[in-house]
């Protein structure tokens, strides 16, 4: 009981000036670490990226006012309603009916404003961008088969003759080679449990499940590295199933994907069928 | 309804489903994983090979103490007798050979964390054929077969320190990674694979040779680096022969100058390119292929500068075409060798123009593709 009797509630912080500190600082530390290229996103690799910026800016924004309108809110009555000489706490347990009504008129303004409106923009990008598989037929898309396992990944591309499972198929180990300016199209699947293909850059990340095979696309707008990460915790070792992803300027990568072919196809062991994986490519 | 028994309707249920999982259980499906009821506890200790005099020698200067020298040994040949019990020197078939002593714990101890991080891969029972290791090229080890390509070591097996190396430095290009477990369960798991050698074989086998890591010699080039290039060059195409397998930087007329061949001299098809070569790395009895590395596209597994490049030719790598050179040639020109390549990985590895510039130039002006 001593405890609890020393402990009175006190109202001086409130009052301080320094109240504004840990909120600045809070929200100066948060853009501040947006903006380094190790703790933020970056700018986007890939031509949908920029959605995943303005999605990210608009939560942010919206949640942010929200924040202050509450911290705001819950602050007033406290100072205005608190015991304090000639003046006797007060309270208010918000049964009237009109408090009813301003407490769903409220709900349901912030449920408009708040996840309706979010909900609306990213079904649309998810619709408009995500989901807008390319076409397997088109001659652009680059089409990429992803074997992830415990704890790498493997890729595989068809080669010059466009054809799966063949003896040109150009196969990787953690690193995997496009073209700038072309879709870049996945199939997805898994060994053992489930793992996620995370382009952080790109914009993209995808769950691999054993099993099934999913679906995803990107089309890198960037030359130069980026990074491939595992985003599915998949065991012991998951930190450190990562990868390198090389984007080569279109003249570059026809002659990149030429030798990577020839050699392949000098590396094949026709009746080595273990060691074959390929499946035929999901649409 | 009164017709029927519903006693008998469950019966018949339950045999149906005993019939299905019958039915099941016939199926083979190579893909299959291993027993899942699997013993994390090994009952029984091992007596493993351990390396030679030398590397005693080696551990009493580091451990004052603990080895001490006795001329009775051996039959009278000396050796060096463990204080603490772990090492023994003991004679089998008339072969006087050190051991050292794997406790049932410290099995139990390695194989809990083989399960754990190994398995996947290397499969429960270390055949190397875990879940997550099919349908890989190249294949995980099966410690049943006690080859390693990466232990750097000219010996038939690698000492703890030497696999020791490659499991907290991992294969580069691979799903090998670099592990950074403590060296207490890192040793302990290298105890439990050796102890997966097969009866009479592997670190089983009074017969095998246990060696350490190849000493890394003095490079005799380190002033005159342009000159070690050209040397390795010469022993590449030359003395070495290196081109049978792995591709030719020259073109066929620079290669007949090189080997002082007649006019005319032919040599293998797509020299540019490496050949497909035999392994004894086996999956579900089958030996796989390896490609011997492009140093300028492929990645190198065990490291790129020269001193691992000099290590890597010199022991050459177990169970593959790549012979040992230490010994076949001299010290002098395996420096140069490793330099050569080291230059070749530096100058065109990952850098599209400046390889296709190079690689282009030997196709366009010999006869080879």
């Amino acid at each position: 009981m001593s405890m609890l009797s020393t402990f009175t509630p006190s109202f001086a912080l409130l009052r301080s000036r320094w109240l504004g500190c840990p909120l600045a600082l809070m929200l100066t530390s948060t853009w501040a670490l947006a903006q380094d290229k190790r703790w933020g996103p970056g700018e986007p690799a890939s031509d949908y990226g920029y959605r995943f910026g303005e999605l990210f800016w608009l939560i942010t924004t919206l949640v942010s006012v929200a924040f202050a309108l509450v911290v705001v809110l819950l602050i007033v009555p406290m100072l205005r309603d608190r015991a304090r000489p000639g003046h006797r706490a007060s309270f208010d347990h918000g049964k009237s009916l009109h408090d009813k009504r301003l407490t769903a008129v409220i709900s349901i303004i912030t449920f408009i404003v708040l996840d309706a409106w979010v909900l609306v923009i990213a079904m649309k990008d998810l619709r408009e961008a995500y989901w807008a598989i390319p076409a397997a037929k088109d001659p652009q898309t680059y089409k990429v088969e992803v074997l992830a396992q415990q704890w790498a990944w493997s890729f595989r591309a068809a080669g010059v003759d466009g054809e799966f499972g063949t003896p040109d198929d150009i196969l990787t180990t953690n690193e995997l080679v496009v073209p700038k300016d072309r879709p870049v199209s996945f199939n997805l699947t898994s060994k053992d449990v489930i793992h996620s293909l995370f382009l952080p850059e790109m914009r993209m990340k995808k769950d691999l499940n054993p099993g099934a095979i999913n679906l995803a696309w990107f089309k890198p707008v960037v030359e130069g590295e980026f990074s491939i990460l595992c985003a599915e915790l998949c065991g012991f070792a998951h930190y450190q199933m990562f990868g390198k992803l090389r984007v080569l300027e279109q003249g570059q990568f026809n002659e990149w994907e030429a030798e990577a072919s020839q050699l392949a196809s000098t590396a094949f062991d026709a009746d080595d069928t273990e060691g074959h994986w390929a499946w035929d490519w999901q649409e | 309804m009164r017709g029927i028994s519903w006693q008998g309707l469950a019966v018949a249920f339950g045999a149906l489903g005993l019939l299905t999982s019958l039915q099941t259980s016939e199926d083979e499906n190579p893909h299959a994983r291993a027993p899942r009821d699997v013993s994390l506890v090994v009952t029984e200790g091992a007596w493993l090979r351990a390396p030679g005099a030398d590397w005693f020698a080696q551990r009493a200067k580091a451990e004052p103490g603990r080895f001490t020298h006795d001329a009775t040994a051996a039959g009278g040949a000396g050796g060096w007798v463990d204080s603490h019990g772990e090492y023994s020197l003991s004679e089998i078939e008339g072969e006087w050979a050190y051991w050292q002593w794997a406790s049932a714990e410290r099995l139990t101890d390695g194989r809990q964390d083989f399960v754990q991080f190994c398995s996947s891969c290397h499969g429960l029972n270390g055949d190397g054929y875990g879940r997550s290791g099919q349908h890989l090229r190249p294949t995980p080890r099966s410690f049943q077969q006690n080859k390693f390509k990466f232990t750097k070591v000219t010996a038939d097996l690698p000492s703890d320190e030497a696999l020791l190396s490659v499991i907290k430095r991992g294969l580069a290009g691979t799903p090998m990674l670099p592990w950074d477990l403590s060296d207490v369960q890192l040793l302990d798991i290298i105890q439990y694979i050796k102890s997966l050698s097969p009866e009479e074989s592997g670190w089983r086998d009074v017969y095998s040779q246990v060696g350490d890591a190849i000493e890394v010699t003095e490079d005799p080039w380190t002033d005159t680096k342009e000159r070690a290039i050209v040397r390795g060059r010469e022993i590449y195409h030359g003395a070495a022969s290196c081109h049978l397998c792995h591709p030719g930087y020259v073109t066929n007329e620079e290669l007949r100058v090189i080997r002082k061949d007649p006019e005319g001299t032919t040599y293998r098809e797509n020299l540019t390119y490496p050949a497909l070569k035999d392994s004894e790395y086996e999956v579900l009895g089958r030996a796989t292929k390896v490609m011997p590395p492009d140093f300028t596209w492929h990645q190198m597994r065990a490291g790129t500068t020269t001193a691992d490049l000099f290590q890597t030719i010199a022991s050459g790598i177990k169970g593959t075409a790549m012979p040992q050179w230490k010994g076949a040639i001299s010290d002098e020109d395996l420096w140069a060798l490793a330099h050569y390549v080291e230059n070749l990985i530096v100058s065109y590895k990952d850098q599209p123009a400046a390889r296709s510039a190079f690689m282009g130039g030997l196709r366009v002006s010999g006869d080879n593709k």
